[in-house]
């Protein structure tokens, strides 16, 4: 889930408020898909992630035309851009909440002593697949090299030649199908409804300070450990503190860095 | 925006007397929501003047809200109510002020919406003391004519609201202002020239989230209700936002005037037509006005430096 | 007892050292000039002096008390003034109001009333030749300006010492000439100066005494004929000299 808004950050210095929603906007398509024609939610990820390729495309133009400093202004008009498409979502789906609740993956799986829920444990491989195969794409494409070296240093990028528009329009339609097929995962586990994309993009935003941008292995492990934080804090103080659980970690995790946005980003400018 | 002084005094002169015209209460209770919404755009242009961008007023709101609501379900007079949604509001601004004061920019922001959303969270789950999600109900109404509460309200709102607006102005010409104009220009010189920047922008915290606190708490006397999703809900974070970037940065008039103009016009117009999309056009205002406004965010955060060794 | 005075100052940015272990007495009143070529230290040592950084090592002391370590604005307030070499104006401030901060907050002057504090402004910005430009803002300065606007500022605390960093660079021979009638006139009022610039000529005029720093240590010092003549300035002073 925060793969595509760490990528976002990192490539065009845009903080996707909106990310959270995109998600969600992938979960219900994912639903609808799913209930309309049964197919298994695996097979509707793609489906998915291509119909949210137009909503990258806007939110990339949209940013294109943003002033300085990127950042803050990212985060306004994301803002906006995530109550817009939270009240498409509330007038097009109703304020509903709805699951994926695919037989196939409620079945519980026995790994020796461990019983898993296969729903889980497919979810998780699907996750983990997809980070691998952006990882791949990162460091061995041509798209992948452009993207990182405008991460680091998006001027300098340029005059090498690199399509810094490009690469960060690339970015983004990666940004919004990675966004859509984890909403489909989303579905199956969660409910989703308009209102959930809040506490994702948290989430989200969290993950890509703790892993650093560009870095994606980081970022599982940075959310195994996010996981990890979210279930103790909540076996200790009760289910209802979950998503204020993730904001105090964000708070703390802001505060710690002290005003730097990640490793090598200042809160007004260039990374480096 | 500079408006003549005598434009002012009608549109004041205006607004006073419009319940005493025969308004009828639904209409007053929307211009009071509008002077909230208002009041709150200029508590936001309050932090935004020393360059400090907030996308958590709607913790200070809340904050104000539980206050006064809890203090009038145990008999405290309204007013002392009101002051003390105020002071909860002031107090709430100095620690999100204290705990971020290395903050700045993007990530200030992002801890001010953190910390908007501990707030919410605090109010669903201590249920003891807020009531938990379904909140508080039953809050008494405010003193005066029973027949004509909406009145009471729309006077409060107004009142309100000319108290912000005059504080900003005199904010502008003080001290406080010179402060946070440096601090926000270049805070590192200001400091080399006697400015505390700390000690001033948590000034500006305390001041804005006082008045925040007092429109929540006045919101509270309004609906009779509050509850987390209700009070705490991000749309009182970034109503402001929209409206100051809308109304123009620096001044507290644009805000309010925008604040107005589009809550009348969405609640007014929009919503009968389009009810599921009313909001739509406040989303898509604060995408025109970032494209389309020059200066925009970036003017009203102030400067990056360029390090001169 | 020195005004101003620098101990073992030491800094360090990761591995690269600006200044190794410099030791710097300042006397009320008196004026040094420092030398040295670029990358020496010089704006560093300004820096440190001023307390915009925190030396790595060593103390700093002013009038005898320790101040190393302390906030930027304990500086300000103790009556340490300081331009920057590429002026930095308030942006969205008029001349007037960047005048007016130092007045305001470096509380070195007993003006309650602001009507005062405006009129302290007013005077600074005629002191520097900017009183028509009262009312505009940086955008619309030339650099001349702005250069003039930056000692103002600097004087707005009322400092007992002023750290200049290239007041006189990049400006034509009338404006430089104007910038020593400033170093005198400061002279005059008992203003400690601490002045870098890039012309040897200019330093070796207005100052008691020169300071050459090379690779962050002190090279020579002494009174500008003495260092002047010494053959280590030409051995490290890389740059133009013109006299």
């Amino acid at each position: 889930m925060a793969s595509g808004f760490a990528l976002t950050l990192g490539v065009t210095r845009a903080l996707n408020l909106a990310h959270g929603e995109m998600i969600v906007a992938g979960g219900y398509l994912g639903y609808w898909l799913w209930a309309g024609s049964g197919l298994g939610p695996l097979w509707l990820m793609p489906v998915a992630a291509a119909a949210l390729l137009p909503l990258g495309w806007g939110v990339h133009a949209l940013l294109r035309r943003l002033p300085e400093p990127r950042e803050l202004t990212s985060l306004t008009a994301g803002f906006g851009v995530a109550l817009l498409l939270q009240d498409a979502m509330r007038a097009l789906w109703g304020g509903d909440y709805r699951l994926i609740a695919d037989s196939a993956l409620t079945a519980s799986l026995r790994l020796g002593p461990v019983t898993l829920n296969r729903g889980r444990l497919a979810a998780a491989s699907a996750a983990v697949a997809v980070v691998a195969l952006l990882w791949v794409g990162l460091t061995r494409t041509r798209w992948g090299r452009a993207a990182r070296a405008t991460a680091l240093d998006e001027e300098a990028a340029a005059l090498l030649g690199i399509n810094t528009d490009l690469a960060g329009r690339t970015t983004l339609l990666l940004s919004a199908a990675l966004a859509g097929a984890s909403g489909v995962l989303f579905a199956t586990l969660h409910y989703v409804h308009p209102a959930a994309g809040g506490p994702l993009v948290t989430v989200s935003i969290v993950l890509a300070l703790w892993a650093g941008i560009g870095r994606m292995r980081s970022l599982l492990a940075a959310g195994v450990a996010l996981g990890l934080v979210e279930t103790l804090g909540v076996a200790w103080s009760g289910p209802g503190w979950r998503e204020t659980l993730v904001a105090a970690v964000l708070l703390l995790t802001l505060l710690a860095r002290g005003g730097s946005l990640a490793r090598g980003m200042t809160a007004g400018g260039r990374a480096g | 925006m500079n408006a003549s002084p005598a434009g002012l005094v009608a549109m004041a002169a205006l607004l006073v007397l419009l319940p005493a015209a025969g308004l009828p209460p639904y209409y007053l209770h929307l211009s009071a929501s509008a002077f909230l919404l208002a009041t709150l755009a200029s508590a936001w242009s309050l932090l935004a003047w020393g360059g400090q961008i907030s996308f958590g007023q709607a913790a200070f709101f809340g904050v104000g809200a539980y206050a006064a609501a809890l203090a009038a379900m145990h008999g405290v007079a309204s007013w002392a109510a009101l002051a003390l949604g105020a002071t909860a509001g002031a107090a709430a601004g100095a620690l999100v002020s204290a705990a971020a004061l290395r903050l700045s920019g993007a990530p200030l922001a992002l801890a001010t919406l953190a910390f908007a959303e501990i707030a919410r969270g605090i109010a669903i789950n201590w249920e003891r003391l807020t009531g938990g999600g379904a909140g508080i109900i039953g809050i008494p109404a405010l003193p005066g004519p029973t027949s004509q509460p909406r009145t009471v309200t729309y006077y409060l709102a107004l009142f309100l609201l000319a108290a912000t607006l005059s504080i900003f102005g005199w904010m502008a010409r003080s001290r406080l202002g010179l402060a946070l104009a440096a601090v926000r220009e270049d805070a590192e010189r200001a400091s080399l020239l006697g400015v505390n920047p700390a000690a001033w922008k948590l000034c500006a915290f305390a001041l804005s989230g006082a008045v925040t606190g007092a429109a929540g708490g006045l919101y509270a006397y309004m609906v009779r209700v509050v509850a987390p999703d209700l009070v705490f809900s991000s749309w009182y974070s970034l109503a402001p936002l929209i409206m100051a970037t809308l109304g123009g940065p620096r001044t507290a008039l644009g805000p309010a005037a925008a604040a107005v103009g589009l809550y009348l016009a969405s609640e007014l117009v929009l919503q009968p037509l389009v009810p599921a999309l009313h909001q739509v056009g406040y989303a898509l205002a604060l995408i025109a006005a970032i494209l389309f406004l020059p200066g925009g965010l970036g003017g009203l955060a102030g400067r990056r430096r360029n390090a001169a060794p | 007892m020195p005004l101003l005075e620098g101990r073992s100052l030491c800094m360090d940015y990761g591995r690269v050292r600006a200044l190794g272990g410099v030791d710097v007495e300042i006397e009320e009143g008196q004026v040094i000039g420092l030398l040295g070529p670029n990358g020496s230290g010089k704006t560093t040592l300004l820096n440190v002096l001023g307390g915009r950084i925190i030396p790595t090592a060593g103390e700093v002391r002013f009038d005898g008390a320790l101040v190393t370590g302390k906030p930027p604005w304990v500086f300000g307030r103790l009556g340490i003034g300081r331009t920057f070499q590429i002026p930095r104006p308030f942006a969205g401030m008029t001349a007037l109001d960047s005048a007016l901060v130092g007045v305001t907050f470096s509380r070195r002057r007993k003006l309650s009333r602001a009507a005062d504090r405006r009129r302290e402004a007013e005077r600074l910005l005629a002191i520097v030749g900017l009183a028509d430009k009262a009312g505009a803002r940086a955008s619309e300065l030339s650099l001349g300006e702005l250069k003039r606007l930056e000692l103002a500022v600097a004087l707005s605390t009322r400092p007992r010492i002023l750290l200049l960093d290239e007041l006189a660079s990049g400006l034509s021979p009338q404006a430089r000439a104007e910038v020593l009638g400033f170093y005198a006139r400061l002279r005059d009022r008992g203003v400690a100066i601490v002045a870098v610039e890039h012309s040897v000529g200019t330093l070796a005029r207005v100052s008691d005494r020169l300071i050459l720093l090379s690779g962050g240590v002190i090279a020579a010092e002494g009174p500008p004929s003495t260092v002047l003549a010494s053959p280590r300035v030409a051995q490290t002073y890389l740059g133009d000299g013109d006299e």
